[in-house]
């Protein structure tokens, strides 16, 4: 088996909305496969149909090997779920949210409860094991759906946006558990808006936009192809705005953005920030400031978007 | 693995292997399931109250502020009307079940269950399995409270017993139906618009009040074919310790109909609304 998960051509349509116009995944066996895109790029819908949820129009998807649609019942032993709302009952205490897993899973009442304590030792959450999970924070919320997600140790794991909402510290901790399940072994794809958590966790990220993959490839493939970083020039005066486009779009050879009186420009490397510095100061435009930062989500999608021809030829992620 | 997880360390990375492997039945799946419905009651015990609400107050209002209009007393009222009456308010009670299933679906608890091997009927019998629990309890708190104003059955407590379970076993069957409203309904309030719309003019032509020639001719026909007089006809039967006959017939007929429709109807509509 080449791949844990491979995806091919899936299409899925709700009415008039087009929610997977084709979309091609691969993730080899024991890696992360980051999906990244925005709200309504087709992220869930892609997930929903490979955990056997959602039966897709056309196109295939097999999980380890198996057909979600025909070996449906095969592939449900096997995966984790954490969907993007959490699969908790909130009446149930976060202990018998994850017994209640465990025994339809086929473990003994004591193995269960071993389990669940074992699991919300590790997620931390003794102190509100017996809570009602209606009552969790947004975070600890999230931590126990992971839990219950690896109840049994899932061989492909499916993560839909898991840190969504999250502060950076629950974040980090959810971080640390997915890299241990790998370490483990566990084929994880996971979907995010956040190009960070993408690059920190994902072996190969597919960028995802109105139902296709616009991008595969390696975090640093991706980042080449976007231009290694972005330069933002905020001029003195709010009608330089324009000319400054014009400017650094000719320095850096590449699309401009104007947006909140300041212009953003990807660049390939910090020269190619100095030479648009250094064009913008020969046609004397005074700056009140100008920074460089790693291109956020918005960014690379007008680049990916906007350089179409150039990314879509990109071969698949392998 | 990518080179960030090779170079942090994490010594106390544990596996989390697990040594069950055997499935369970769709059984024991189901009593899983039906126990998880009613572990929340322990969350929320005045559940326990909401349970016989409705019945209770039926009975009582329509015995003390209708019951002598319609048979010159309450007390002759509620002993030919009581036990029909508790059970149209149980009747009326399996919205809970369509409710219920809504409520689950809409969740996303029933996301993660579909996603795993557990049988789908198991999800959806755990949920009337646990609304029987309910509706016996209520039937338990409401024949209470019959006896303890004046109702005595002529069959004595075999007879009552006896009736009870026809009841229980009506119930049974018309939790399905519920369920179905409850897995294609589109709203909390549509299944409450149903319940009105479909399960009160039932229990008006039926022999749950009246006897069937007092009815209009035209509607006569149908409360000699309605479940809810076969129900409430085989209930009477066993309360004045007669001898059963066509309408336990009828009633058991009526069971199996239910169920042989409305379950694989249940089965079919779940997997629609989870699998499309």
């Amino acid at each position: 088996m080449r791949y844990a998960i491979e995806v091919r051509g899936l299409k899925k349509s709700f009415g008039e909305v087009h929610a997977l116009s084709g979309v091609d995944l691969a993730a080899a066996p024991g890696t992360v496969l980051g999906v990244l895109g925005p709200n309504g790029a087709g992220k869930t819908t892609a997930v929903r149909v490979m955990s056997t949820l959602t039966k897709p129009d056309a196109g295939t998807a097999r999980v380890l090997g198996l057909d979600v649609v025909a070996q449906a019942a095969e592939v449900r032993k096997r995966i984790g779920l954490t969907g993007q709302y959490a699969g908790l009952d909130p009446n149930l205490s976060g202990e018998q949210n994850l017994v209640l897993v465990a025994r339809l899973l086929g473990a003994s009442r004591r193995q269960a409860k071993t389990r669940a304590n074992e699991l919300i030792e590790r997620f931390d959450l003794a102190h509100a094991a017996t809570r009602a999970v209606g009552k969790y924070s947004g975070g600890m919320r999230r931590r126990l759906d992971l839990a219950a997600s690896i109840v049994r140790r899932p061989e492909v794991l499916f993560l839909d946006e898991p840190t969504t909402g999250l502060d950076p510290q629950s974040r980090n901790g959810l971080w640390e558990v997915v890299r241990d399940l790998v370490a483990a072994g566990t084929t994880v794809l996971l979907t995010t808006q956040y190009l960070e958590e993408a690059d920190q966790l994902a072996d190969t990220i597919a960028v995802i936009d109105t139902g296709r993959v616009i991008a595969s490839g390696t975090s640093s493939q991706l980042k080449q192809a976007v231009g290694g970083q972005v330069l933002r020039l905020t001029p003195a005066r709010p009608d330089a705005v324009e000319q400054i486009v014009q400017l650094a779009e000719w320095a850096a050879g590449a699309q401009a953005r104007a947006q909140d009186g300041a212009v953003t420009v990807p660049v390939a490397h910090a020269g190619e920030a100095q030479a648009v510095m250094a064009r913008i100061g020969q046609a004397g435009v005074d700056l009140a400031g100008f920074g460089l930062h790693e291109p956020t989500l918005d960014e690379v999608f007008l680049q990916l978007t906007g350089h179409r021809t150039n990314t879509t030829e990109k071969e698949p992620a392998a | 693995m990518s080179a960030m997880a090779t170079e942090t360390t994490r010594p106390e990375t544990r596996r989390c292997e697990t040594t069950w492997t055997s499935e369970r039945g769709t059984l024991a799946q189901s009593a899983t399931m039906a126990a998880r419905s009613l572990a929340s009651i322990r969350h929320a015990p005045a559940q326990l109250v909401d349970f016989f609400m409705i019945p209770l107050m039926i009975l009582l209002s329509i015995t003390f502020f209708m019951g002598g209009q319609m048979m010159g007393s309450w007390q002759d009222f509620l002993q030919y009307a009581g036990p029909t009456i508790i059970a149209m308010g149980l009747f009326f009670a399996v919205t809970a079940t369509g409710l219920g299933l809504y409520g689950d679906i809409k969740e996303g608890v029933f996301d993660r269950l579909t996603a795993m091997p557990v049988s789908r009927f198991a999800l959806l019998a755990g949920r009337v399995a646990a609304d029987m629990v309910k509706y016996a309890w209520a039937l338990l708190v409401v024949g209470g409270v019959a006896f303890a104003i004046g109702y005595r059955a002529d069959g004595g407590v075999l007879g009552t017993a006896a009736a009870a379970g026809v009841l229980l076993l009506f119930l049974f069957a018309a939790s399905w139906s519920m369920a179905l409203v409850g897995l294609t309904a589109k709203s909390e309030e549509q299944i409450q618009t149903w319940m009105i719309s479909l399960l009160m003019p039932l229990a008006y032509t039926s022999t749950i009040f009246v006897e069937i020639d007092t009815l209009p001719g035209a509607v006569q026909w149908w409360a000699e074919i309605n479940p809810l007089t076969a129900l409430a006809d085989s209930m009477r039967v066993f309360l004045d310790g007669g001898d059963p006959g066509g309408e336990v017939l009828a009633l058991l007929g009526w069971c199996a109909a239910l169920v042989a429709v409305f379950v694989p109807l249940s089965l079919r509509a779940y997997r629609r609304k989870l699998g499309d």
